[in-house]
């Protein structure tokens, strides 16, 4: 019988603007954190995967120093380099490590500190062929993706604001949510938010931040043993990298989440309707409500009208990124992909507080890592947990 | 009087041969990847062929007619681009069946939306570089 590898703990920073500190040192803090929540010594832990950050991206040894930084001796080191899906394809692989017996007790970190060391820089084609003409950023990126669902679809600013309104009101019962974006927000502020990218507003977009989050990842027996009572089981995983990237002309409002949303469901035996929370990576509000058409949460091209029609609060029929996600909590850099997991780990837990959804039993996480050219996003992953 | 903001011409050559692109640019011909087993073209310029693997990659020159597949219009940018704000930007599908990233120039603000015929137009970066950009057939 296959054993089940759960999650047995987790920990998080607070979001934080210019902190002046390193992916290090906030990673440091969960990881210190983490030991005093589980009673776990560094020497418990074998394994280690480190979510390659922005703000320490010319560093190629990242992982490896992490480990030095961490006083760790791990016989199963991983480098996650999946941006936003980092968190979630770092738990999953150590999952798949720990059944192969490379080590028992794995941490999945994920730390950044991107608000002072603004973006990456990620050559290849990207000098030569969206440099020149102004088209750098991930926001340039999404208002012609936005434009394309709203020729073929229909987007209405409404439901987006829906969705920027509703995670800020999460955001405001998160302590760890970034100060500054701890107060609500009307439907009214949303539409006046100025326009970044045509139809993409400010209000549709993420903030980077500082902070990171940890996971540690074993067997049930183990957590078991070491007297770990809390703990949630990642029922199915399932990503896809570079989705319709063998097209010249592929449909942009098409993403790998309709390839890798049904089957992550089906591994788990779930309709949508059995979907206690969802926790989708949310960059920017479009990508939220392109999820929720992929998974079958409502028809493909119906998600303004079923984000309108919904209650998405945390007392809700669909709670949503019940933490306020990246877009009201803040975007901690490439930790970013941690941080709903993080709040679906917590809900599971119980630990929610004034937010805690009802008697969760399951949560549905997912990621999403880097922009490709002319399409949506590159890496598309998804996750269950199950209480 | 300031001068316009800088716009360096890109090195060839970096990550794949790019020189057939940059070559036909300047005699503003738009030069793109042309996959010779499958017959289909693709763009950004890749070291293999997208549709088939194989290196039987040759340039050729597409016709610069097309339509908007996406539009927008950027107005917040890096600061490179900060001096050229608002920036019409947009995906175009060309004829060939493939899609370039471009500015939108010299068009009524109106004319630039989803599913509007465009030709192909020329920017200039520096040393007068010309880069291609797409105009609204009005």
């Amino acid at each position: 019988m296959q054993q089940n590898i759960v999650i047995a703990g987790y920990a998080e920073t607070p979001i934080a603007l210019k902190t002046g500190r390193s992916a290090f040192d906030l990673a440091g803090e969960v990881f210190a954190d983490l030991l005093a929540k589980t009673g776990l010594s560094p020497r418990d832990i074998d394994g280690l995967s480190a979510t390659l950050p922005l703000s320490e991206s010319g560093n190629v040894f990242l992982a490896a120093y992490m480990a030095d930084a961490l006083g760790l001796t791990p016989t199963w080191l991983n480098a996650s380099g999946l941006g936003g899906c980092s968190a979630v394809g770092g738990v999953a692989r150590a999952q798949s490590a720990i059944r192969d017996g490379a080590c028992k007790i794995a941490l999945v970190v994920s730390a950044d500190a991107v608000s002072l060391s603004g973006p990456g820089h990620f050559g290849a084609y990207r000098a030569e062929f969206s440099e020149p003409q102004g088209v750098q950023t991930p926001a340039a990126a999404f208002g012609l993706l936005m434009s394309r669902y709203d020729h073929q679809y229909g987007l209405d600013p409404t439901a987006l604001g829906k969705i920027a309104v509703t995670q800020r009101e999460h955001a405001c019962l998160n302590a760890n949510a970034l100060e500054k974006l701890r107060k609500p927000l009307t439907m009214e502020d949303y539409l006046k938010s100025r326009m970044i990218a045509d139809p993409l507003r400010v209000l549709d977009c993420v903030m980077f931040c500082d902070g990171a989050n940890a996971f540690l990842v074993m067997a049930e027996s183990e957590a078991r043993a070491r007297g770990l009572s809390k703990m949630v089981l990642p029922t199915a995983y399932a990503e896809i990298t570079n989705y319709a990237g063998d097209q010249s002309c592929p449909d942009i409002t098409e993403s790998g989440f309709w390839r890798i949303g049904p089957q992550v469901l089906a591994k788990a035996g779930l309709k949508p309707d059995a979907i206690d929370m969802f926790q989708p990576y949310d960059d920017f509000t479009i990508a939220v409500m392109m999820q929720m058409e992929a998974f079958g949460f409502c028809e493909r091209g119906q998600g303004s009208a079923y984000v309108l029609a919904t209650d998405l609060s945390h007392r809700g029929v669909l709670p949503l990124n019940t933490g306020g996600g990246q877009i009201s909590a803040g975007q901690p850099g490439l930790a970013g992909g941690g941080l709903n997991l993080a709040e679906g780990v917590r809900q599971l837990f119980g630990e929610g507080e004034g937010r805690q959804i009802a008697d969760p039993k399951t949560a549905l996480v997912t990621g999403i890592g880097t922009i490709p050219y002319g399409r949506n996003w590159s890496t598309s992953a998804a996750m269950i947990l199950e209480a | 009087m300031t001068s316009p903001a800088p716009r360096p011409v890109p090195r060839p050559d970096v990550y794949v041969h790019t020189q057939p692109f940059w070559t036909g640019a300047r005699e503003r011909k738009l030069l793109l990847q042309f996959c010779t087993d499958t017959g289909q073209f693709q763009h950004h310029p890749r070291p293999v062929s997208i549709h088939s693997g194989s290196r039987n990659l040759e340039w050729r020159e597409v016709c610069g007619r097309g339509v908007i597949y996406a539009c927008s219009i950027l107005r917040v940018g890096r600061p490179d681009a900060a001096a050229r704000l608002p920036l019409d930007i947009a995906t175009i599908e060309l004829e060939e069946g493939v899609r370039i990233i471009a500015n939108i120039i010299d068009s009524p603000a109106d004319s630039i939306r989803i599913d509007a015929a465009v030709v192909l137009a020329w920017d200039m970066l520096d040393d007068d570089m010309p880069y291609p950009a797409f105009k609204v057939v009005g």
